[in-house]
């Protein structure tokens, strides 16, 4: 398949999953919106608004994490209930094309809240170059590591009733217990130590420290990166040699 | 000729299946190109397998296959641009127009937007569906589903072409508007690789066949190749009673209402139609049809689900 002819074929996918089905049912688009605000509303009222800025940096990391969780749903639906997938596979389309054609149609999805929550990132003050750098840098990583570990797990479920179940318990362990929408001091320091194994507390470390809600050193930002970049490649590889395209 | 698909003693167990029973076994087979191969058996005996491998949408455990001269294991890339497949319960978006599943699934291959389009237009009016082209697939019946997913794959630039079961919930006009279809592909020398339930399906539409039989390869051939290879090759209907001895000095005799239906060689067919006729009853004489064969061979009909006998390759 040629580049071009890859390129339209991930274009088509975003018009096939993305454009149409919100063209059918705009409702969609509230769906994403709706968690990441709710969030935002819960600290704000608790807070008396004094962390909100956090719950910002947050929303936007959970809207790019629930590109990964609505992934991992539309895989497996099309895969077990539609067979489309098989009707994929046995065509020129490459499975990264349709994994990355499939995650950009969500990333659509997710547009309204991303503009919401872009709105009151400027509110903030918080729009400098390199904090708006640091931020699409972060959020790419974290739509990326998602879409791969999306993809993976798709292939293991039988039942898109599997990936109900797994979706909260992916949400719970990636934005709410990780300090995604708090500074990480207000965790106890075991707990601290635990958030380290989540990629998302180096994202939104990162996205607290360029926007000034919290210290970040030179030293503390290079590590950060690193393990978010290494995370994120580690997935695509497991990706790569683990996700079933063909059957076994 | 040429051969489209091509196995040697392909194996296939699934991971974790009961025992390690094979799903299909030691099958060896050439699939000419430009025609259609029908792939006949019952449930479980091993067509999706067998099509699911081709399509290179399952490993194989064991033994080679080729399609279009490329290893499905090794070069499943090079087959992939030229192979096209409607699966078992496959359904279309639900959320797509009818236009816009052909007209997409053509984009998705790469073809660009106007041949896409042109494509579309073709198959839609092929397949009856140009009246329905603006309904949404979620309203569409069964039957219908299943025809916009045949004038999908029958759009596309694909030489070969899977129809996994393609015709399954059709009503009858819609089956054959479905085989024109298929007959107008096989003029484009297109190979069509179809598995069915429906033995008459497989009859008109297949220049040669296989019968599958728990997992196994049980005959191949011409629709004529089969008859030659069945005990009885002829069937003669006779209305009325005839003494039911002298029926089965000529062969396998079942009856039916009103009459009796007897499997017998040509000779003793024709010598025991001539002697009906001359007891002055009505009778039928012809070659046996596939469903006929495929009873005799197997021992159960195409949709018994209980497990058949072991039965010789």
């Amino acid at each position: 398949m040629s580049e071009r002819n890859r390129l339209r074929s991930l274009l088509t996918l975003v018009q096939l999953n993305g454009l149409i089905p919100i063209r059918t049912q705009p409702l969609y688009l509230v769906n994403l919106v709706a968690s990441p605000l709710s969030f935002l509303f819960f600290i704000w009222i608790v807070s008396k608004g004094a962390d909100l800025a956090y719950g910002v940096v947050g929303g936007m990391v959970l809207t790019m994490l629930s590109v990964g969780t609505g992934l991992q749903s539309d895989l497996t639906h099309y895969r077990h209930d539609l067979k489309f997938q098989d009707i994929v596979v046995a065509s020129p389309v490459e499975a990264p094309v349709y994994v990355a054609g499939l995650a950009l149609s969500e990333l659509v999805y997710s547009l309204p809240a991303l503009a919401v929550f872009a709105i009151l990132f400027v509110y903030y003050g918080f729009a400098t170059v390199t904090s708006s750098v640091v931020l699409v840098g972060a959020l790419l990583l974290v739509w990326s590591f998602a879409t791969a570990f999306a993809f993976t797990l798709s292939t293991y479920f039988q039942d898109v009733r599997e990936t109900w179940m797994f979706s909260p318990i992916f949400s719970l362990v990636l934005t709410v217990l990780p300090p995604v929408y708090y500074p990480i001091g207000y965790l106890p320091g075991w707990a601290q130590i635990a958030a380290r194994f989540s990629p998302t507390t180096y994202a939104a470390e990162l996205v607290q420290g360029a926007v000034g809600l919290q210290p970040l050193t030179f030293s503390t930002a290079t590590i950060d990166w690193v393990v978010l970049v290494a995370f994120t490649a580690a997935l695509f590889v497991i990706a790569a040699f683990k996700a079933r395209w063909k059957d076994p | 000729m040429g051969y489209a698909i091509r196995t040697e003693h392909l194996r296939k167990v699934y991971p974790g299946s009961k025992g390690g029973s094979a799903a299909l076994e030691d099958l060896t087979l050439d699939i000419p190109d430009g025609r259609v191969y029908g792939v006949i058996g019952r449930n479980g005996a091993g067509k999706t397998t067998f099509v699911r491998i081709a399509a290179t949408q399952l490993e194989r455990t064991s033994g080679s296959a080729t399609v279009l001269g490329h290893d499905v294991a090794t070069e499943e890339r090079a087959i992939r641009t030229r192979i096209a497949c409607v699966p078992q319960e496959s359904r279309p978006l639900y959320f797509l127009n009818v236009e816009e599943v052909v007209y997409l699934y053509l984009k998705l291959r790469g073809l660009d937007p106007a041949e896409s389009r042109a494509r579309t237009r073709d198959a839609l009016d092929q397949l009856s569906l140009t009246e329905f082209r603006r309904r949404s697939v979620a309203r569409l019946s069964g039957g219908l589903r299943r025809r916009v997913l045949c004038a999908m794959v029958l759009a596309s630039d694909a030489e070969i072409l899977f129809l996994d079961e393609p015709t399954t919930g059709l009503d009858p006009i819609a089956r054959r508007e479905v085989w024109e279809a298929i007959r107008r592909a096989i003029r484009e020398r297109r190979t069509i690789l179809l598995t069915t339930h429906y033995l008459d399906e497989a009859e008109a539409l297949s220049t040669r066949l296989a019968l599958f039989e728990r997992g196994r390869l049980v005959l191949e051939g011409t629709p004529d190749d089969l008859r030659a290879r069945v005990r009885y090759p002829y069937r003669v209907t006779i209305f009325g009673a005839y003494p039911l001895e002298e029926l089965q000095s000529y062969g396998r005799v079942s009856p039916i209402e009103g009459g009796s239906l007897v499997f017998a060689r040509e000779n003793e067919s024709r010598e025991l139609a001539r002697m009906a006729l001359e007891k002055g009853l009505r009778v039928s004489l012809g070659p046996v049809s596939l469903e006929d064969i495929f009873l005799e061979v197997v021992g159960k009909a195409i949709d018994d689900e209980t497990p058949a006998p072991e039965v010789e390759a």
